[in-house]
């Protein structure tokens, strides 16, 4: 072998070991992205779980005193009964918001009611509600940030060839369309 | 007196075959030789030229493409092991303390002390890690071979949520460097540079007496030499030191777990394994023996003393301890300071830490996440840029070998055009 030939041996060595590492460095970044999705998609549910069991102790507790408000109590318990583990993630997505929903206007009508919030055992659902629907919110953004990472990962060069040899496909986002979970209409409007 | 330029080694004529140069560094020993004819060749096939070389530049230009492969591979190696962790932390998106789920995580906050901080050892500044490297003696007569120096404490890392608890064993620091030094020619004494003469780690939390003892403690500067070997002939070394500080900014990629399940602290607490020990009805016996004869005493408290109070050491004992009456006692804790104590350094078990694992490699880089990324970029472009230098430098190295400006059979057994 002569040496211009050593040379551009050891040049294309090179090229062909960057070339390499770049694809065995994106395909583990990939599935490890995949990982932590599946990961913080987990710990979303977790905290979902945690806050359909601590519904029931709230309703529980405050119906006594709510004779008034029944209406706001049953869509509590409606969407927590619609809480699905198992359903698609937009779908839970929806339910989420829905139930967030329905939380803040219970609290909201629990601030009228001065002897019902004195109540510590009252104070203290609502506070262990509010640090789970706190929690909720935070890794949601957090499995949302993993999947916008994986996504973009994949649709980026070198992924994007990568993605068709390993079947490689767009995760969802644990979201719901805005249409889907508005908040119940406040305003003073006649209807 | 003798012509100059006949003193010059004149260019020899050693072949017709014409060949082209990249011109690297100092060209002045360089000779074309010149077709006698004056005719430009047409082509490198149909003629060349042999280049006659001095050999000190032959040399020089070896050395010079022989460095530049090997330090563009230097730079591709760090590249891509940089870029290792640059994916690692740009693929794991930051947690909130308060939210955060065990596992791997990423969190981004400010340092805070923990229970006690380091003393840097150039600066003598408080800090949680630090790595003091003093470089050899421009003086070839000195003996010493530099000094390097690198030490973490635990800290507690604050976001806008809450607080973590990180154990940095067995992490990987990316600090800045906060003092450069080099001696000068007049050996004057270098600015900033306090070398440490206490010890090495010291209570977060100054009270008030200790931080006016602190004030009015009046240091001899001809004592303080530091540890052996750093305070004589300052002007002749140079001195580096990177840190991390209270107060800086920090992102950290680590494994996140209860407290309870950290192996340390079982392993350290005091106690435990003498009550493991106990239950060995051989070991027991030995144990009674030696207590019974007087080599092994019978609690801490007899042991050590004060020492065994809890708190002593820091200055917050939780009992009074018995002291000479003409030495200066240590006011107890109040109340607020012993909750606050407690708080420091009483970890709930089920609260996550921060530590290092072998799947989950705990990194702890100085900046934002976006700094840290961009730094990690442009380690990773330079070592593209190292590939490139490799490539050219090879390419030359083979040029000067094929042309024959040094001898490619000595340095490649064989290989040659």
């Amino acid at each position: 072998m002569t040496l211009p030939q050593l040379v551009a041996l050891f040049a294309v060595a090179l090229v062909l070991l960057i070339a390499g590492f770049t694809a065995l460095t994106s395909y583990n970044a990939v599935v490890a992205l995949r990982q932590r999705i599946d990961k913080a998609w987990a710990n979303v549910d977790v905290a979902l779980k945690q806050r359909h069991d601590q519904l029931p102790n709230l309703v529980a507790a405050v119906r006594g005193a709510m004779t008034f408000e029944q209406d706001v109590l049953s869509e509590v318990t409606r969407v927590r009964a619609a809480y699905a583990p198992t359903a698609p993630i937009h779908d839970q997505a929806v339910i989420s918001d829905l139930t967030s929903s329905a939380i803040r206007s219970l609290f909201a009508v629990v601030e009228n009611y001065p002897d019902l919030k004195s109540l510590a055992n009252v104070a203290d659902l609502q506070n262990e509600i509010e640090r789970l629907e706190n929690m909720i919110a935070d890794r949601r953004e957090l499995h949302n940030d993993q999947v916008y990472r994986y996504n973009t990962r994949i649709g980026q060069v070198p992924g994007v060839l990568l993605a068709p040899v390993f079947g490689w496909r767009m995760r969802e986002f644990f979201a719901a369309e805005p249409a889907e979970s508005a908040d119940p209409d406040t305003s003073l409007r006649p209807t | 007196m003798p012509d100059a330029t006949s003193a010059a080694p004149r260019p020899r004529k050693l072949g017709h075959r014409t060949g082209y140069i990249l011109l690297l560094g100092d060209t002045r020993g360089l000779c074309r030789l010149s077709d006698p004819s004056g005719r430009r060749p047409r082509s490198r096939a149909r003629s060349r030229t042999i280049w006659e070389v001095d050999p000190t530049i032959s040399l020089g230009m070896t050395l010079l493409a022989g460095g530049g492969v090997i330090v563009g591979l230097g730079l591709l190696a760090r590249g891509l092991l940089t870029n290792r962790s640059t994916i690692r932390v740009g693929d794991t998106s930051t947690s909130t303390i308060s939210s955060m789920a065990a596992g791997e995580v990423r969190v981004s906050g400010i340092i805070e002390p923990a229970e006690l901080t380091l003393v840097s050892l150039l600066q003598s500044v408080a800090c949680v890690y630090y790595r003091a490297t003093v470089g050899r003696s421009d003086d070839t007569s000195a003996i010493d071979t530099g000094i390097e120096e690198e030490r973490s404490i635990g800290f507690q890392v604050r976001d806008a949520t809450g607080r973590i608890r990180v154990f940095p064993r067995g992490a990987r620091f990316d600090a800045p460097i906060r003092f450069s030094e080099h001696g000068g020619v007049l050996r004057a004494g270098i600015t900033g540079l306090t070398i440490r003469t206490g010890p090495a780690t010291r209570t977060a939390e100054l009270d008030r007496e200790a931080a006016i003892a602190e004030l009015l403690h009046v240091r001899d500067p001809r004592a303080e030499d530091g540890p052996v070997g750093l305070g004589d002939d300052q002007s002749r070394r140079s001195y580096r030191e990177a840190r991390l500080e209270i107060g800086d900014a920090v992102t950290i990629v680590g494994r996140a777990i209860p407290y309870s399940d950290l192996n340390d602290p079982v392993a350290s607490d005091y106690g435990s394994e003498i009550d493991l020990l106990e239950s060995d009805p051989e070991v027991a016996a030995d144990l009674a023996e030696a207590r019974a004869s007087g080599t092994l005493a019978g609690d801490p408290a007899t042991a050590w003393g004060n020492a065994a109070i809890p708190g002593f050491g820091i200055g917050r004992p939780a009992s009074t301890p018995e002291i000479d009456p003409d030495a200066s006692r240590l006011p107890l804790a109040t109340d607020a300071q012993a909750a606050r104590a407690a708080q420091t350094f009483m970890i709930d078990p089920e609260a996550l830490v921060l530590v290092s694992s072998a799947e989950a490699p705990l990194l702890i880089a100085y900046g934002t996440p976006g700094v840290v990324m961009a730094r990690s970029e442009s380690s990773y472009a330079m070592g593209l840029f190292g590939a490139v230098l490799a490539i050219t430098s090879a390419m030359a190295l083979a040029f000067m070998i094929n042309e024959g400006f040094i001898d490619g059979t000595s340095l490649f057994g064989g290989i040659g055009p």
